[in-house]
């Protein structure tokens, strides 16, 4: 047999190598639903993830009626409508971005450990639909748990400044994609540092909790902090979001005008992800240079 | 015939590096594999064989694309290494060591589906294929439990079954019997004889030379990253037809072994230990002339003899004469 | 939400020490945002708690947090470790009692947090500029002390479920919220509706937490005074560990002879 016979031959029984977009959009599919089904298995954790939620909101709610005069507001009742959107609407980017940098780690490291990353290398199936379809996973997922919070904080404990809708979720898509590209860069240095990585989502998760203002506004932070949020693409991402759906109240945005943070906002959604590929392709070559995708 | 799968000068280099002190390291050179050539042809079973460490694994990670080679090249199918890396992997169907490589909270059905889909292969013909393998696997009554329930040998023939869900023409199976009780081992080798009458070529790795002499076609004993011995099962052991082989059981010191292998018509000589008795197995051209200085050996140095007797050549016996160890021998480098 | 504030993973003791205050910080930046300034969320703080100084406030609560998690997630994620790596089965070969095994581990983290405590609180105090070393020490110390002991009971009612429900992971997390919540990590429960009021004072590190805020910045304490909280404690110190060893042992039994202590 020549290798065209051989070829020819291989056609009928594996499938064409070169895959099509329909193709790898199927497989996509099928690894979003793979990765449904696995989170279905862990039913306690599908339940208390909901749950947490209400109790941390409620932690930083008392935590805040403890800061506001005596009078403002009732003890179980509502905090001032600017404090909880401030609040609430930083603590739903904070989700996603703990999310996506645990989550991503997490799965690798797993994936890793129980053999499945070297199945996943030895089919055809696109690496990049691989991380991506991790990544749906955790907007769908994260999406819910937002949404649960914002209507819990608005049923119980008072109404939350809602404008700009449209700008906001725009906002919101570009800094999701931001993240990604965080969470594909994290992937890559999961690969190569393995167990460590969970430490620094850890550390990491604090550092941002507290450089991107995530629950409280930017001029609380001292002005050496207020120097490094500057820095950090995220952080305009959380004021630039914030500040449009509490509808640019006085002092908002922060860190610079709305039309530069939009700018960097956009920019920070379009590059990152292409940042974060590209490293992850280099942590991958490394990987199968040192033989460490199977390692643990 | 053209080769389904050509391997020319495949040489890998691992860097580890070695503390030499407190902050300061090493990097040092470790060749796993070193400048392998071979060609398997479409419809055999084609064994690699060798010790734990000998190489295999690396062997077969470069020719599945989980590792890049440092040097050198492959074809497989008619598709490049390192430049159709897709195609490879469609025409591959490859089981790792060990049980891993499953989704423990996935059921083994939901496996081969998930696994099926990352192949492309559309849903009905999908799950044919599933039923299929479940079917000549025998897995209908674990297979819509999740995996983490599985005993070790369960996941393995799940494994096992993974590797079939793209039904490629060429299957890659490493060591898919090691944690197999004797009676799911044997069946297993059956499944992979069936596969093979089907058109399949199968590489099968192993470092029990009985299942590579059951199974095999050809084969190639690898050694330390090389090839020692290389063609069909009768060819390497007749490589040995013109030595002959006499192994000796008892109590045999280190002094009597060293002794034996001083000897003039001694080829080579192995010592391992079964069961608390030692058998000393020896490859000479010409045993029965050297008997006497052999027992004279033997004696002088204190041991003591329970059984002297020619065998048959086995392919043991071939990596014993060309390497002068054993297989039980674990030769990974550390 | 993956907030794991209890890392057992190389590096982990030194963000152990250092989480605290990262715990502390966000109330403390929320407040001054809210105030206005230092001094307003001071005078403001007071209104509501009865201490202006809210940054010990927070750094005592949030310290005492990483002391009752830690005490938990011990217990909790080494018994899980064991379980999944087979050594547990292995411990239950050993003829070490089980409370033994169990006090070791305990007394090990309590020793540890303890010390991470001293260090994380010094810490805290220095960044945000406190003086760590006012009102009454030794009672503050006493308040910790005797609130560890029935620490060792929840750690055990835990360990409990932890052998039941396999997903411990998910408990930790919840458990952790569900403790900073209860025990007043940010604000005194004097906020909570009645009912939930008792639940909190039903949970031991409530009485340590508040013993140690009032003993320290004066806030009151729950039975006007520092003997009767004490004492309260001391009573936990006894009914907790042996609720939470019979318990345990109950559920253990109950495990042995429905599947066993290795199976996950």
């Amino acid at each position: 047999m020549t290798n065209e016979q051989i070829a020819n031959d291989k056609s009928q029984r594996a499938p064409s190598p070169f895959v099509n977009f329909h193709l790898q959009f199927v497989i996509f599919v099928e690894m979003v639903r793979k990765q449904l089904i696995v989170m279905t298995r862990y039913p306690v954790d599908f339940v208390t993830s909901f749950v947490q939620i209400f109790f941390m909101i409620l932690l930083f709610t008392f935590a805040t009626i403890m800061f506001e005069p005596r009078g403002a507001t009732e003890m179980s009742g509502s905090m001032t409508s600017r404090t909880g959107g401030v609040m609430m609407y930083g603590f739903v980017l904070f989700m996603f971005a703990s999310d996506t940098l645990w989550t991503i780690g997490y799965n690798i490291r797993e994936e890793q450990y129980q053999g499945t990353l070297e199945s996943l290398y030895l089919t055809p199936a696109s690496k990049f639909a691989s991380l991506v379809s991790r990544v749906t996973m955790i907007v769908v997922w994260t999406g819910l748990l937002s949404v649960a919070a914002v209507v819990f904080v608005q049923l119980f404990l008072g109404r939350l400044p809602f404008q700009n809708v449209g700008l906001g979720a725009l906002l919101l898509v570009f800094t999701l994609s931001g993240m990604f590209g965080i969470g594909f860069a994290f992937a890559a240095y999961t690969l190569l540092v393995k167990e460590s990585a969970q430490t620094t989502a850890n550390l990491l998760q604090f550092t941002i909790m507290i450089v991107c203002g995530m629950f409280f506004p930017f001029h609380a932070l001292p002005d050496v902090l207020q120097s490094i949020a500057r820095l950090v693409p995220l952080s305009y991402a959380v004021d630039a979001f914030r500040s449009t759906l509490m509808g640019y109240p006085p002092g908002f945005p922060e860190l610079a005008s709305i039309e530069t943070e939009i700018v960097i906002v956009v920019a920070f959604g379009i590059l990152m992800p292409i940042i974060g590929y590209w490293l992850y392709q280099r942590a991958e070559r490394h990987a199968r240079v040192t033989g460490s995708l199977a390692e643990f | 015939m053209e080769p389904i799968i050509q391997v020319r000068d495949l040489t890998k280099v691992y860097q580890s590096k070695e503390r030499s002190g407190l902050l300061s390291s090493r990097v040092k050179n470790v060749d796993a594999l070193k400048g392998i050539t071979l060609d398997i042809f479409p419809g055999e079973v084609f064994g690699l064989l060798g010790p734990n460490g000998a190489g295999k694994t690396t062997l077969i990670k470069c020719l599945t694309t989980l590792l890049l080679p440092t040097r050198g090249a492959a074809w497989i199918n008619g598709y490049q290494l390192e430049r159709d890396e897709n195609a490879i992997r469609a025409s591959i169907g490859c089981m790792l060591m060990g049980d891993r490589g499953l989704y423990w909270k996935l059921t083994g059905r939901e496996n081969l589906d998930f696994f099926g889909a990352l192949y492309q292969i559309p849903p009905a013909p999908r799950k044919k294929q599933a039923d299929k393998i479940i079917e000549m696997l025998n897995l209908g009554d674990i297979v819509d439990r999740t995996v983490e329930t599985y005993s070790s040998g369960q996941k393995m023939k799940l494994a096992f079954g993974k590797a079939l869900i793209n039904d490629a023409p060429v299957l890659i199976l490493d060591e898919p019997t090691n944690t197999l009780d004797l009676p799911s081992a044997r069946e297993l080798r059956t499944v992979v004889h069936d596969l093979n009458e089907q058109g399949r070529t199968v590489v099968y790795t192993t470092h029990q030379m009985s299942e590579a002499e059951e199974l095999c076609d050809r084969g190639a004993s690898i050694d330390r990253g090389e090839v020692i011995a290389l063609g069909t099962i009768p060819e390497l052991k007749a490589s040995l037809n013109r030595e002959g082989v006499t192994k000796v059981e008892g109590v045999i010191p280190a002094t009597a072994f060293r002794a034996v292998r001083a000897l003039d018509g001694v080829a080579s000589a192995a010592l391992s230990s079964k069961d608390g008795a030692q058998e000393l197995v020896i490859v000479a051209p010409n045993p029965r002339a050297i008997l006497p200085q052999l027992i004279h050996a033997l004696m002088d140095n204190g041991a003591v003899l329970e059984q002297i007797s020619p065998t048959e050549v086995t392919l043991e016996d071939v990596f014993i004469a060309k390497t002068g160890r054993t297989l039980a021998e674990d030769t990974r480098v550390k | 939400m993956r907030l794991r504030i209890m890392s057992r993973y190389p590096g982990g003791n030194l963000i152990d020490i250092a989480i605290p205050t990262f715990i502390a910080a966000m109330p403390i930046l929320l407040g001054q945002a809210i105030g206005g300034g230092a001094a307003q969320a001071a005078a403001n703080f007071q209104q509501n708690t009865g201490t202006t100084n809210y940054v010990a406030y927070l750094l005592i609560g949030s310290n005492i947090f990483m002391i009752v998690s830690g005490t938990m997630w011990n217990v909790g994620y080494w018994m899980r470790r064991e379980q999944e790596t087979g050594t547990l089965e292995a411990l239950y070969l050993a003829p070490t009692g089980r409370g033994s095994i169990l006090l070791g581990i305990s007394l090990y983290g309590m020793i540890r947090t303890l010390i991470n405590f001293m260090i994380a609180f010094a810490l805290g105090s220095l960044v945000f500029r406190v003086n760590p070393l006012q009102g009454n020490i030794l009672l503050a110390l006493a308040f910790l002390l005797v609130g560890m002991v029935p620490l060792f009971g929840i750690a055990l009612l835990y360990g409990a479920v932890i052998l039941r429900v396999k997903e411990a992971n998910a408990l930790i997390q919840l458990a952790q919220w569900v403790v900073s919540f209860l025990m007043g990590l940010f604000f005194p429960i004097a906020v909570f509706p009645i009912w939930l009021r008792v639940v909190a004072m039903l949970f031991p590190p409530t009485w340590m937490n508040n013993g140690v805020r009032a003993s320290l910045l004066g806030v009151g304490y729950f039975f006007q005074h520092w003997y009767f909280d004490l004492a309260v404690l001391g009573v936990f110190c006894v009914i907790t560990p042996w609720f939470g060893y019979w318990l345990f042992t109950r559920i253990e039994h109950g495990i042995q002879r429905d599947a066993g202590v290795g199976e996950f």
